[in-house]
């Protein structure tokens, strides 16, 4: 369960099946749409998801956490799902267990709720974020914006291999395209877009408890 | 018995003479019974039930009938299609007029306008004409009781149709409550009453409207059989005909003297985009016919719809191109003969289709069979057949359709509320929910209140308060959004198309749409448009003058051949064999057997025929069992996991109603030395579970459920795209319930109706015994055949694998190397 170290614009990646990446330079842990909240933001509307979704996804974080032991863990967008509720307040419970840690949200168009929350739950925001010339934005740039490289959520991607026989098969994916890096979401909650990635553009999948380079 | 003679007098004075079914049915029902009236179309039907009840008014209030005004719902008559309800009240009103007697004739359905509804409930009509829908939503208003006070009888209408369907379900849900509020009011039982075709099994279809509790229900049959003419057109160039296809195109030339030598000609095809074709290409080769040729499907504004059944009405159409949307509904006169382009994969959507024509009693219906590919033919000479021998589908009811069931007690919630044992009492009482443990109903009850398994105590789930055995819905907000979603009927999200300057073209389903680029052209309505944009689920459009255009192909229009049709079907390829067959159809095919024959084998009822072959794509493996795509779907499925204990392999699977393949990048240890023991029925329920991709099948039919039930939130009528943080896809929701929630009653449900309805397990192993007696023929082709060439081109796929993931995407990518 160590998935694979990409060496990229001089940084060492290390993409996890967990749906987060480990950037060794930084020991930060890089994760996107974890849509925190989202299963009850539907059952309070009266449809019954059910309800221990949030309790799986916080808990394979916390795994990873203990595991790669990070400094800081970036969010590239989309933590939570809508407005406040009781999912997060379980958050804060949660967050108490890493006090160190420094939480970065870069601010996906799903986080609407009040900045007092925010800082409540000890998650500093802000709509971008660079460290060492490595850019962090919610939605991907389809151009060259000047920095090294740029990591991004918000599509939730998957990549979809054909092969003989009609064969077909549709996992989330890692996708670094020309500029930028397009992240897995985290949450389970979350469904799958297929991405169409330029045949030299690296594209890692997950499939099952290893990540594998696609192309 | 005054009623009975002003009825006969009447009829009389207009030189009529009731059908002896007719009073049959009057005289069961002045006796008080409940049943089924079985009738064909075009003889009185509606007579034999709406006249008994007012037979036995004129009995009750011999003298006062005339004048008896604001009595009340005395009648409330369930139809499954709005057209045909304007219809049906139009003829009552008539005769009610004539009789002088004073009852109002309502309608009620999704188009019932806001004053009208709010008048009927003031004062309702004597009769009702209502859909399921409409029913319900009846019955999610305060106070609904109020409405059957004076009700005496309820009659379901094309009840062939709403049985085996959850719309069905809804009618036996509202009969269980209004029996009940029946009950409560200390009155007389109701009169329930259905009107069907035939079908195979009509005295199930009987029970499943009566419930268990009513005996003494009476079936009607009316001995009276419409004649019906079915003619294949043979192409005329047999030998270029083409092996495959699904269009038809080719026999064009050959359909037009057909339609203009008759006054009104109905052509049905199976789905809403080959119609489309048709229409372009029949304008095309035969221009007068502009201005006399129309479009009909279930995705052209209604307004245009309802345009094209009053000109069909008039007569001053010649031909109208159609879909499943005509099978049903009122008479159009002038039509004297219908064209069935393709299949129609089964005897009883035939004899409707072909009961289109000739309407009257006694007319002969003409029914003219295209076929698409050269071997549907023989499905021409097995149709033929099958009729003749009245091998009519049964048509097999629904159980516990929870997702029905969580809707009708939303809907009672969100009215007056709910006491808990009566309705189950009610609920258990009939046919849908006869099985329905004590464990089932507290899970129900418990999904509406705490939403499933609340261990959270973060929990915040809203639905409906309890309190004691009450159930009821206090939110004003969940109460208006159920009245909106009321419904069994899911299709996909649609999008309006319309003209930049203005004008509505029609409806599309949102999927075509989010692929094409602006500047592509497509067909619709028999349009040729250009997409400009997409804005608020609207596309807007443009003509276009480029002539290549893509033509949506709409899902869901693939039917299965019926288990009737495909054993006549096999019976057919025996005679052809035989050689000495007298059907035009199979004579006209010999050509094309001879060459199977040649390459491979034909298969007698006692064979069955396995052909390797292999081609650039691979290794092919073609079985031909005929007994329907469904089956052979699960089939392929059993087989392909069979051999893949082998030996480590891949397959994709792809399938139509004579055959499934197997295909593989490697070949197929498949032998006659092997073969019997890879059809054995033993162990058939385990290595099924194993084999089938039941949650692929699970998944799909989970999206209906989804949406029945209330989890998928499709947005307010002009207010779409608001609440965009409610939005999920079934998909999604299935993989959480199946991670987190395996228990649940709904997936539960999906993996049923994947086995039941999809899987037909009982169907599968009569097959397989049927193969366990036969001879195992496996021959290996040069190349392809006549009967595995439709497989090949035209056919719908799976995967099937015992190969690890990882190994297979190293394969995929070592592929695309």
């Amino acid at each position: 369960m160590t998935g694979e170290i990409f060496f990229y614009r001089s940084q060492h990646w290390q993409l996890l099946p967990e749906r987060a990446i480990y950037w060794q330079e930084e020991q930060a842990l890089i994760v996107s749409d974890l849509h925190l909240g989202k299963a009850t933001h539907f059952r309070k509307s009266g449809i019954a998801v059910p309800a221990g979704i949030v309790a799986e996804d916080l808990f394979r974080l916390q795994r990873l956490i203990t595991r790669y032991q990070p400094t800081q863990i970036i969010i590239t967008g989309d933590m939570f799902h809508s407005h406040e509720n009781k999912e997060v307040d379980y958050f804060e419970v949660w967050r108490r267990q890493f006090p160190n840690i420094r939480f970065h949200l870069v601010v996906g168009n799903h986080d609407i709720m009040p900045e007092e929350i925010y800082s409540r739950l000890n998650i500093h925001i802000s709509p971008t974020l660079t460290l060492r010339n490595i850019h962090f934005i919610h939605e991907p740039c389809g151009h060259d914006n000047g920095y090294t490289y740029t990591f991004s959520g918000h599509l939730h991607p998957g990549y979809v291999m054909a092969g003989m026989a009609r064969q077909r098969l549709r996992l989330p994916c890692f996708y670094f395209s020309r500029h930028c890096c397009i992240l897995p979401a985290f949450g389970e909650f979350t469904g799958l877009a297929s991405m169409n990635a330029e045949v030299d553009e690296p594209v890692f999948v997950i499939a099952g408890d290893s990540v594998v380079r696609a192309q | 018995m005054k009623g009975k003679q002003i009825i006969t007098s009447w009829l009389a004075a207009k030189e009529l003479k009731p059908f002896q079914f007719q009073e049959e049915a009057w005289e069961a029902y002045q006796q008080g019974k409940s049943g089924l009236v079985n009738a064909p179309t075009g003889f009185g039907k509606t007579f034999s039930l709406f006249l008994a009840v007012v037979i036995a008014w004129i009995d009750k209030h011999p003298e006062q009938y005339r004048k008896k005004y604001k009595n009340g719902l005395q009648l409330l008559w369930i139809s499954p299609l709005r057209a045909l309800a304007k219809d049906i009240a139009r003829a009552m009103t008539e005769v009610l007029e004539e009789l002088q007697i004073p009852w109002q004739v309502g309608i009620r359905s999704g188009d019932t306008s806001i004053s009208t509804r709010a008048s009927q409930k003031k004062q309702m009509p004597e009769i009702m004409i209502i859909t399921p829908e409409s029913l319900h939503i009846l019955l999610a208003q305060r106070d609904y009781p109020a409405h059957f006070k004076h009700l005496t009888t309820i009659v379901a209408d094309e009840w062939h149709e709403l049985i085996g369907t959850k719309r069905g379900v809804m009618v036996e849900l509202a009969l269980s409550r209004l029996k009940g509020i029946t009950a409560e009011e200390n009155r007389p039982p109701l009169k329930i009453w259905g009107i069907s075709a035939t079908i195979g099994n009509l005295e199930e279809a009987m029970q499943v409207l009566m419930g268990t509790h009513y005996q003494d229900a009476v079936i009607i049959r009316a001995q009276l059989k419409k004649n019906i003419a079915l003619k294949s057109v043979i192409p005329a160039e047999m030998d270029k005909y083409p092996w495959a296809g699904h269009l038809g195109l080719k026999m064009l030339p050959q359909a037009i003297p057909v339609i203009m030598a008759s006054q009104t000609t109905l052509l049905f095809t199976n789905t809403r985009s080959q119609s489309e074709i048709w229409y372009q290409s029949l304008l095309t080769a035969c221009p007068e016919l502009a201005g006399a040729i129309a479009l009909h499907h279930g995705s052209i504004d209604a307004e245009l719809r309802i345009w094209v059944e009053e000109a069909l009405h008039n007569g001053i159409l010649k031909v109208v191109v159609c879909t499943a949307s005509l099978d049903l509904g009122v008479d159009f006169r002038p039509v004297d003969t219908v064209i069935q382009v393709g299949s129609p994969k089964g005897v009883a959507r035939f004899l409707q289709r072909a009961g289109r024509s000739g309407h009257q009693p006694n007319a002969i219906s003409n029914i003219y069979f295209l076929p698409t590919h050269a071997l549907e033919l023989v499905e021409a000479a097995a149709l033929k057949a099958a009729m003749e021998e009245e091998l009519i589908e049964s048509r097999m009811p629904v159980l516990l359709a929870w997702d029905v069931l969580l809707q009708y007690l939303m809907t009672l919630a969100v009215s007056d509320g709910f006491h808990a044992n009566d309705i189950w009492e009610e609920v258990r009482n009939t046919y849908c929910y006869q099985h329905m443990t004590p464990e089932d109903w507290q899970w129900i009850l418990a999904f509406l209140t705490t939403g499933g398994d609340a261990l959270f105590s973060y929990d915040e789930f809203k639905k409906m308060d309890r309190s004691g055995n009450f159930f009821r819905c206090t939110s004003r907000m969940l109460a208006m959004r159920h009245r909106l979603h009321i419904g069994t009927i899911v299709s996909d999200v649609m999008m309006k198309v319309k003209f930049m300057s203005g004008g509505y073209v029609g409806v599309i389903e949102e999927g075509f749409i989010s692929r094409l680029q602006p500047g592509d052209s497509f067909t619709l309505a028999g349009r040729n448009l250009e997409f400009v944009m997409t804005k608020d689920m609207t596309a807007f459009v443009r003509k276009s003058t480029s002539k290549r255009t893509i033509v949506p192909s709409w899902q869901g229009g693939r039917i299965p051949l019926s288990s009737n049709l495909g054993w006549m079907l096999r019976r057919k390829f025996n005679e052809a064999l035989s050689r000495r067959t007298k059907d035009p159809e199979l004579l006209a095919l010999q050509p094309l057997f001879n060459l199977q024959e040649d390459l491979s084998h034909i298969p007698k009822d006692d064979e069955l025929l396995i052909e390797h072959i292999q081609t650039e794509d691979g290794y092919h493996l073609f079985v031909y069992p005929f007994e329907g795509r469904l089956v052979h779907e699960v089939m392929a499925a059993l087989l392909a996991w069979r051999i893949s204990r082998i030996t480590p392999i891949t397959f994709s699977i792809a399938m139509n109603d004579y055959g499934f393949e197997l295909l593989s990048d490697q070949p197929i240890p498949l032998t006659a030395e092997n073969s019997k023991a890879l059809f054995t029925t033993d162990n058939l329920t385990t290595e099924l579970q194993a084999s089938v991709n039941s949650t692929e099948m699970a998944r799909r039919k989970f999206r209906d459920i989804a949406v029945i039930a209330g989890l998928i939130f499709q947005g307010y009528p002009g207010k779409n795209k608001a609440n965009r943080h409610l939005q999920a896809s079934s998909s999604l929701l299935f993989n959480v319930f199946r991670d987190y929630d395996p228990h649940n009653l709904l997936l539960q449900q999906a993996f049923n109706e994947a086995f039941f309805y999809q899987m037909e397990e009982a169907r599968l192993r009569e097959t397989l015994d049927r193969i366990a007696v036969s001879k195992i023929v496996v021959t290996h082709p040069e190349k392809l055949t006549p009967f595995c060439f439709p497989i090949k081109v035209d056919s719908l796929r799976d995967t099937m694998t015992s190969e690890k993931l990882a190994d297979r995407i190293k394969k995929l990518i070592a592929a695309n190397g």
